[in-house]
């Protein structure tokens, strides 16, 4: 991914005094709209994540419920990418505003899972937009998608924009 | 409302369109909307182009292949084993039961039969299954009507009977748990107890659902004479399941197929809606997860004892032929017609999906209705994107 | 596919027929004669399954007319599918098998093609199923296809079902239906190039990274060790 973000305020410049760069990354950490973009069958345990009352991810911070991904901060990319879906995950990406931070979840999104052979299916959803956390399984369990945001923002708390992009991927193990 | 009543509202509709049409002020413009490939009434990534004149569709065309992953294809280059893994993904609902109707089919062709505890066994997943399915929809469909509640609460109970599928086989939801001649381990210890008790549970779901969305005033004029399929269009275009029912034929697989699972010996009744309506559909679907639980009760208190395995070879070789198996899955209609060669392999499988079949109703049904009602229209017949694209 | 697997499927239908004689089904076998005289010359060959199912296969010619009597006169009004069968086996050897990788042998394919029930003439048969909810009857209908981007005439007119499934058969095997109001690709991008259900498609990911075979095979519940070894030198 090439840096294109072009630098608009303070935050993107990274010119901020450190303790103040603290306390936006704690809000920004604890008020993360997810937009939940369910491909296949993951996405139903995504579902179970996110709106079932036993896993309730409310209580990280964590807000499922943007309309459009406009309002988003984090997309959830939950199973098969296949070729005809990546240009419109690819569009989807494009239109969240920065910051803003991808979970590839299943073996599918990650690398094409069941499908590694497959004609129609995108080997990775890595290879369209960056990931920031991978989330192994088939389907992963929604602990391992909740340990997954945690992990993210662990990785917002202590970020600083500047060296948003040079970091190595988060994989849940 | 019956189908004459509703004709009758069809028609005025087309009157009222075409005076529309002739009173120059009040024309409409064509428009077209793309419903999809996101979109929350389409259990995944089906999108459907509409054109509407003013509220009323003209046309709706589904455009799909977001999700085809190719099945039939790499069922060629899979083992018979590896197979079952590859198509629990096709219905991700009621995984289970996707198995079953392709283990049968080359149980057929290697002439091996399950012994009756496996048998047993297998029909109390396929129903919990349906179970875990249905379920999911009932809540969701109430949700896409605007009606946020009923989907936490499908999702809450669900939870517990993928807890109990889990416990016989390892995966929340996709188990790859059924063999060739027999499955794969025994139920676990007071497994059956606490099923009892998540039956009891899911009971106390559909009478919430009764109460909750069928009884509900907004449910019913949202649904009731809405997307009416007569019985024979319905058949021509090869739906089944629930949504065949609920226009009044009197067919199911697991009372008249004859295959393999052990439906025969239970006492269960299957349940028909004359109206083939939006509402039917719901309404057959939640009478059908009464069965199932009635049907699961059965056979926790009936599993014989004995063997749950078959002798069969290693590594298997099915024998040349050809077969043709279907079974009444959550969705409808499912069936595997497998062309073997002798080989670890199958030559070709056609995997027969009962949701390819119960969409491609969409543009005959979405005809002439409003928009909110097309909302209301694709719910009720309830598919799964993975059953329609493979 | 060597000698050894036509020796084997020389027994096996033997043992089939030997089942057909102990079941009689008379159900079917009435409905296949029927059918066969409605049809007349149209109508080549049929196979029962006693209790199970029935195979017919008919020319290309008469595929719309054999929809057309199996609907209006045996009431077949449930369509279950229709899809095709490629004959031909793979032209890359056998490396689309699990079992066995990128063996580069070429395959004599004209004499090797080796037909299922009821048998065969061309590399491409159309397959189809419809079904009677009434009388719980399924039959499997066949036709051999001529040429290598066949065309046959589309069943719309009697299962309006048939539509998607035929778009899908167009798009998988290029087989073309005439009369089909929507000819288009179902599920693949418009650009995508190739067939992917003919056998001469190749899976490049498999060709570029074979599969490793079966590495670990578990143990069968209730299975003792001797089958083990055997089965084992199978491989
Ligand atoms: S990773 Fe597995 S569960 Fe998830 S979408 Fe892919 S096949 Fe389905």
């Amino acid at each position: 991914m090439e840096k294109a973000v072009i630098a608009m305020g303070l935050v993107e410049n990274g010119k901020l005094p450190g303790p103040l760069t603290k306390l936006l990354n704690i809000s920004r950490k604890y008020s993360l709209w997810v937009y939940q973009w369910g491909l296949a069958c993951c996405a139903i345990e995504m579902g179970a994540a996110f709106a079932s009352p036993r896993y309730d991810v409310m209580r990280l911070g964590v807000i499922p419920f943007p309309a459009s991904p406009r309002q988003a901060d984090l997309v959830v990319i939950s199973g098969t990418v296949t070729d005809k879906m990546a240009p419109a995950v690819r569009r989807l990406y494009e239109q969240m505003p920065e910051p803003k931070y991808v979970i590839s979840m299943g073996s599918c999104a990650n690398c094409g899972g069941p499908y590694w052979d497959s004609y129609s299916v995108t080997k990775g959803v890595d290879q369209i937009i960056p990931v920031d956390v991978y989330v192994p399984g088939c389907p992963p369990r929604p602990e391992a998608l909740l340990e997954g945001i945690v992990l993210l923002q662990e990785r917002i708390a202590s970020e600083d924009m500047t060296d948003r992009w040079n970091r190595d991927p988060i994989v849940v193990t | 409302m019956n189908l004459e009543a509703s004709t009758q509202q069809l028609s005025y509709i087309a009157n009222q369109a075409s005076d529309a049409r002739v009173n120059i002020e009040l024309e409409t413009e064509g428009m077209t909307l793309n419903l999809g490939p996101q979109h929350p009434a389409t259990h995944g990534t089906l999108r459907i182009i509409v054109r509407l004149d003013g509220e009323q569709v003209v046309s709706a065309e589904p455009v799909m292949g977001y999700m085809h992953r190719g099945y039939e294809k790499l069922t060629e280059v899979r083992t018979y084993p590896q197979v079952t893994t590859l198509v629990n993904r096709i219905d991700w609902l009621g995984s289970f039961a996707n198995e079953v109707p392709f283990i049968l089919a080359a149980e057929r062709l290697m002439e091996v039969e399950a012994p009756p505890r496996a048998q047993w066994i297998r029909t109390a997943l396929f129903e919990l299954s349906r179970i875990a399915n249905v379920v999911l929809f009932l809540g969701d469909m109430a949700v896409q009507l605007g009606a946020t509640t009923p989907v936490f609460y499908a999702f809450r109970d669900r939870e517990f009977v993928l807890n109990q599928i889990e416990s016989v086989t390892g995966g929340r939801f996709h188990p790859n748990f059924d063999r060739i001649g027999g499955i794969k381990d025994d139920l676990p210890k007071g497994w059956i107890q606490e099923t009892k008790d998540v039956l009891a549970r899911i009971h106390s779901f559909c009478d919430e659902m009764q109460d909750l969305v069928v009884g509900n005033e907004i449910f019913q004029t949202r649904t009731r004479g809405i997307g009416i399929i007569p019985a024979d269009v319905g058949l021509s275009y090869g739906l089944s399941g629930a949504n065949i029912r609920s226009s009044g034929v009197d067919w199911d697989l697991r009372r008249d197929g004859g295959v393999g699972l052990i439906h025969d010996q239970l006492d269960w009744k299957v349940w028909t809606h004359p109206d083939g309506d939006s509402f039917a559909r719901y309404w057959v679907r939640l009478q059908e997860v009464r069965e199932s639980c009635k049907m699961v009760d059965q056979i926790l208190d009936g599993i014989p004892s004995g063997p749950i395995m078959a002798k069969v070879p290693r590594i298997i070789k099915v024998p040349p032929g050809e077969a043709y198996v279907e079974t009444e899955n959550p969705l409808g209609v499912m069936g595997y017609y497998i062309v073997s060669k002798g080989d670890l392999v199958p030559y070709r499988v056609k995997i027969r999906s009962a949701s390819f079949n119960n969409v491609s109703i969409t543009p005959w049904v979405l005809k002439g209705v409003y928009v909110p009602d097309v909302i209301s229209i694709l719910a009720s017949l309830y598919f799964i994107l993975g059953d329609i694209d493979r | 596919m060597s000698s050894p697997d036509t020796t084997e499927e020389g027994l096996v239908e033997e043992s089939i027929e030997s089942q057909e004689d102990l079941i009689i089904d008379e159900e079917r076998d009435v409905l296949v004669e029927s059918i066969k005289k409605d049809l007349g010359s149209d109508f080549i060959d049929s196979h029962v399954t006693p209790q199970i199912d029935i195979w017919i296969r008919v020319t290309q010619k008469a595929w719309l007319e054999t929809a057309r009597v199996l609907f209006e006169k045996y009431e077949m009004s449930f369509f279950n599918f229709l899809s095709a069968i490629d004959w031909k086996p793979s032209p890359f050897g056998r490396d689309m098998d699990a079992a066995i990788d990128n063996t580069d042998d070429e395959v004599d394919i004209e004499s090797e093609m080796e037909w299922g029930v009821t048998g065969g003439e061309k590399r491409f048969q159309l397959l189809a199923r419809v079904h009677n909810p009434v009388t719980n009857i399924g039959i499997n209908i066949k036709a051999d296809l001529e040429g290598d981007f066949p065309e046959v005439e589309t069943w719309i007119p009697v299962y309006p079902g048939a539509n998607w499934h035929e778009r899908e058969v167009m798009e998988m095997f290029g087989i073309s239906f005439t009369n089909h109001p929507n000819m288009v690709n179902l599920y693949l991008p418009t650009e995508f190039e190739g067939n992917p259900l003919r056998k001469d498609f190749p899976l490049l990911s498999r060709r570029a990274k074979p599969w490793p075979g079966i590495v670990d095979v578990e143990l069968m519940p209730g299975e003792d060790d001797d089958e083990t070894e055997e089965s084992g030198e199978e491989t």
